[in-house]
C-alpha cells in the first residue's frame, strides 16, 4: 500500500477516536436519559479552556493539565445537568421520560445553555484563536520507518483507547456502571429496585462530560487552535457517529466514529479542504434514509 | 384527502363585533405602515430604519419556521439554510443576470420552497429527533455548499447587489422606502401565513402535531400534509432571504450557518411554539434586545441566551401559549377576517 495513504489512515484514525470519544458522552446520555444533549460540545470546548488556563496560568505538566481537562469537563456536565435536565425531568414515569415535550423541552435548554456559554467563553477569552506554548504543543515528529508520525497522534490514539478501556471498566465492572446500564435499559424498573435515578444522571453526565474535556484539550494541543466555537463541528461529526451507530450503542457509535474519521482523512485527497465536511453530512442524510436504526443499530421503537 | 368544503362553525357568533376587529386591524397596519416610519424619519438615524428593516425580515422567518415548527411540530435546525437559498438565488439572479426585483423575489422563493421539498422528499418519514437531526444535517450541507461552491457563490467573499430595488421603474433608494417595501411584503407574508394556519390545513396540521397515527386513521395524508407545509415554509424562508439581499446589498455564507438557525428558533420558541402572534412577538424582542442591551456590550447574545433558557424554563408554552394566542385571536382578530370560529379545538 502506498505510504500516503497509510499516514492518511493513521490521521483519520486519531480523528476518529477524537469523534468517538465525544460520541460515547451523546450515546450515553442518550441511553439513560434518552434525549439528545445539545450542549455536549461546549463541554469539549471546556475542556479545552481548561487545559489552557492550566498551562498559561498554572505552569502544570501534560500530563495535569490533561487531568485538569478531565475535570473540567466532568464538573461542567454536573453543573449542566443540573441547569438545563434536572428542571425537566419533574416527573419520573415512564410516560413523561419518553414524552416528545419533555423531549424537546430539554433539546431547546440545551442548545440555550450552549449558546451562553460558547458567548461567556467568547466574553471572557475573545474570539480569536489561543496561543499554546510550543512546548505543549503535541507535534514533535516521529519516524516510523518511511513513515512520519507525530507524537500527538499517538498520544490521542494511546489516551483514548485508555479511556475506552476505562469506560468499559466503569461499565461492566463497578456498581455505578451497573446502575447506568440498567437505567438505560429500563428507567421504570431500575427504579423500582431502589437505585437512585438521580444519582445515575448525575455520574452518566460526569463520565460523559469528562471524556469529551479530555477531547477537547488533545485536540487543542494537537492542531494548536482552542477558540470558543471549537466544539460545533467535532461534536456535530461525533453526533453523526451516535446516528450511525444505532444512537444507544456504544461499540457501534466508536466504530462508526473510527469509520468516519478515516473516510474524511482519505476524502482529503479527492476533493477540496472545505469539502471534506460534506463526507460526515452525507453519511448522516444516507443513514437516516436507508437505515433509521442506525447501521449497528440497537433495536429501538422509531418514536 | 382532507375536504377544503368541509363544513366549519361559521354559524356561531363572533366575540367581538366586526368593526372593532377591523378597527384594531387597521391600527396596526397604520402603526407598521404610518407610526413606525414617521417615528424613524423624525429620529432621523439611519441605524434605527436598518434594525427595523431586519426586525421585520425576521418576522417573516419566525412567522415562517412557526409554520413547520409550531403548527406542525416538525423541529427544523436547518432553517437559515433556505432563508439563504433564496437570498443567493435573488442576489446571483440580479448580478449574473440583471434581473429585477420582482422577478428575483418570487424566484428566490420558489427556488428554496423547491429545495424544501427536495429535502422533505426522503425526510418526512422521519419523526421528531430524527427529523431535527435531518434538517440540522441539511442545513450544514447547504451552508458547506454556500461556503466552497467559489465559482457559482463566490464563496467566503459573499455577493454584492449594486442595483437598488426598483420596482416597475420606481427605485427605491431610500432607507425609508425600503423600509416600506420591506413593511408590505412582510404584512403579505405573515397575512398569508395566518391564514393558512387558521385555515382546515393549519387545523390538519395541528392534528399531525398531535397525534401523527390518529391523523393518519382519520383519513389525512401526513406525508402529503408535512411536504406541503415544509415546501410553504420554506417558500416564506427564501422570500425573506430574497428580501433582505435586495435590501441589504451583501450577502455572505455567515449569514446563514447554524447559528442563524437557532436564533430563528429561539424567536419561535420564546414567543410561544405555535401562535403566530407570539412568533413575530419572538422575533421582535430577540432582534430589538441586543439593541436595547448595547449597554451589556459583548454579552448581548449571552442575554439572548438566557432569555431563551428562562422561557422554556419558565413559561414553556412561551409568552403568548398557542392557547391564550388562540383566546386572544378569537377576542381580538377573528371577526375581521369573516368571523370564522375554526381556530384550534372546540
Amino acid at each position: 500500500m502506498d505510504t500516503y495513504y497509510l499516514m492518511q489512515i493513521i490521521n483519520g484514525l486519531s480523528a476518529g477516536m477524537i469523534y468517538a470519544l465525544i460520541a460515547i458522552g451523546f450515546t450515553l446520555i442518550f441511553g439513560v436519559l434518552n434525549v439528545v444533549n445539545f450542549a455536549h460540545g461546549e463541554m469539549y470546548t471546556i475542556g479545552a479552556f481548561g487545559g489552557l488556563v492550566c498551562i498559561t496560568a498554572l505552569n502544570w505538566p501534560l500530563a495535569l493539565v490533561i487531568i485538569a481537562a478531565l475535570a473540567a469537563g466532568g464538573l461542567a456536565g454536573i453543573v449542566l445537568e443540573r441547569l438545563a435536565f434536572k428542571p425537566f425531568r419533574r416527573f419520573q414515569d415512564e410516560a413523561s421520560l419518553k414524552s416528545r415535550a419533555m423531549r424537546e423541552a430539554t433539546l431547546l435548554s440545551s442548545l440555550a445553555v450552549s449558546i451562553i456559554v460558547k458567548e461567556l467563553i467568547q466574553y471572557f477569552f475573545g474570539a480569536e484563536m489561543q496561543s499554546i506554548p510550543t512546548q505543549y504543543l503535541l507535534n514533535d515528529p516521529i519516524p516510523v520507518g518511511p513513515l512520519s508520525f507525530s507524537n500527538g497522534q499517538f498520544l490521542i490514539l494511546g489516551s483514548s483507547i485508555l479511556m475506552l478501556g476505562g469506560l468499559q471498566y466503569v461499565l461492566y465492572r463497578t456498581r455505578i456502571g451497573l446502575s447506568i446500564r440498567a437505567i438505560s435499559n429500563n428507567p421504570l424498573g431500575a427504579k423500582y429496585v431502589g437505585l437512585s435515578v438521580d444519582r445515575t444522571i448525575i455520574a452518566t453526565f460526569a463520565v460523559g462530560s469528562m471524556m469529551g474535556g479530555a477531547a477537547g484539550i488533545l485536540v487543542g494541543l494537537y492542531y494548536g487552535a482552542i477558540f470558543p466555537s471549537m466544539g460545533f463541528a467535532p461534536s456535530i461529526k461525533a453526533f453523526v457517529a451516535m446516528v450511525m451507530g444505532g444512537l444507544s450503542s456504544i461499540p457501534g457509535a466508536v466504530v462508526c466514529a473510527l469509520i468516519l474519521g478515516v473516510c474524511e482523512a482519505l476524502a482529503t485527497d479527492f476533493m477540496a479542504q472545505g469539502w471534506s465536511d460534506m463526507v460526515a453530512y452525507a453519511f448522516l442524510i444516507l443513514t437516516l434514509i436507508f437505515f433509521p436504526q442506525g447501521i449497528f443499530g440497537a433495536r429501538r421503537e422509531r418514536v | 384527502m382532507y375536504n377544503p368544503e368541509a363544513p366549519d362553525m361559521t354559524d356561531t357568533k363572533p366575540v367581538t363585533s366586526p368593526l372593532r376587529s377591523k378597527l384594531l386591524t387597521a391600527g396596526l397596519l397604520l402603526i407598521v405602515l404610518a407610526v413606525i416610519p414617521g417615528t424613524l424619519s423624525v429620529l432621523g438615524k439611519s441605524y434605527y430604519t436598518q434594525v427595523a428593516n431586519s426586525a421585520l425580515i425576521y418576522c417573516i422567518l419566525a412567522a415562517s419556521m412557526n409554520l413547520i415548527t409550531g403548527t406542525a411540530g416538525l423541529l427544523c435546525l436547518g432553517h437559515a439554510a433556505f432563508f439563504g437559498i433564496g437570498a443567493y438565488t435573488a442576489a446571483l439572479l440580479a448580478t449574473n443576470f440583471g434581473l429585477p426585483f420582482v422577478v428575483t423575489l418570487p424566484l428566490g422563493g420558489i427556488v428554496a420552497g423547491l429545495g424544501g421539498v427536495l429535502v422533505a422528499l426522503p425526510t418526512m418519514r422521519l419523526i421528531s429527533i430524527y427529523f431535527a437531526v435531518a434538517t440540522l444535517g441539511v442545513g450544514e450541507i447547504i451552508h458547506v455548499t454556500l461556503l466552497n461552491w467559489v465559482p457559482v457563490t463566490r464563496g467566503p467573499m459573499g455577493v454584492q447587489i449594486y442595483d437598488p430595488i426598483t420596482i416597475f421603474g420606481h427605485q427605491f433608494t431610500s432607507l425609508l422606502s425600503i423600509y416600506y417595501v420591506i413593511a408590505v411584503l412582510a404584512c403579505i407574508s405573515i397575512y398569508i401565513i395566518w391564514r393558512l394556519t387558521n385555515s382546515y390545513f393549519g387545523n390538519a396540521l395541528r392534528s399531525v402535531r398531535e397525534d401523527d397515527q390518529c391523523a393518519e386513521a382519520m383519513g389525512i395524508n401526513v406525508v402529503k400534509l408535512k411536504i406541503q407545509a415544509f415546501a410553504i415554509s420554506t417558500f416564506f424562508a427564501g422570500l425573506a432571504g430574497a428580501i433582505m439581499a435586495h435590501s441589504i446589498g451583501y450577502i455572505s455564507p455567515d449569514s446563514f450557518q447554524f447559528s442563524e438557525s437557532i436564533l430563528i428558533l429561539a424567536m419561535v420558541v420564546v414567543g410561544g411554539l405555535g401562535s403566530l402572534p407570539g412568533g413575530i412577538f419572538g422575533a421582535l424582542l430577540l432582534i430589538l434586545l441586543p439593541e436595547v442591551a448595547r449597554g451589556l456590550g459583548d454579552l448581548r447574545m449571552v442575554a439572548v441566551g438566557v432569555v431563551m433558557f428562562l422561557s422554556i424554563l419558565l413559561l414553556p408554552k412561551g409568552i403568548f401559549g398557542e392557547v391564550s394566542a388562540i383566546d386572544m385571536a378569537r377576542k381580538q382578530f377573528n371577526a375581521a377576517w369573516g368571523g370564522r370560529q375554526s381556530v384550534g379545538w372546540k
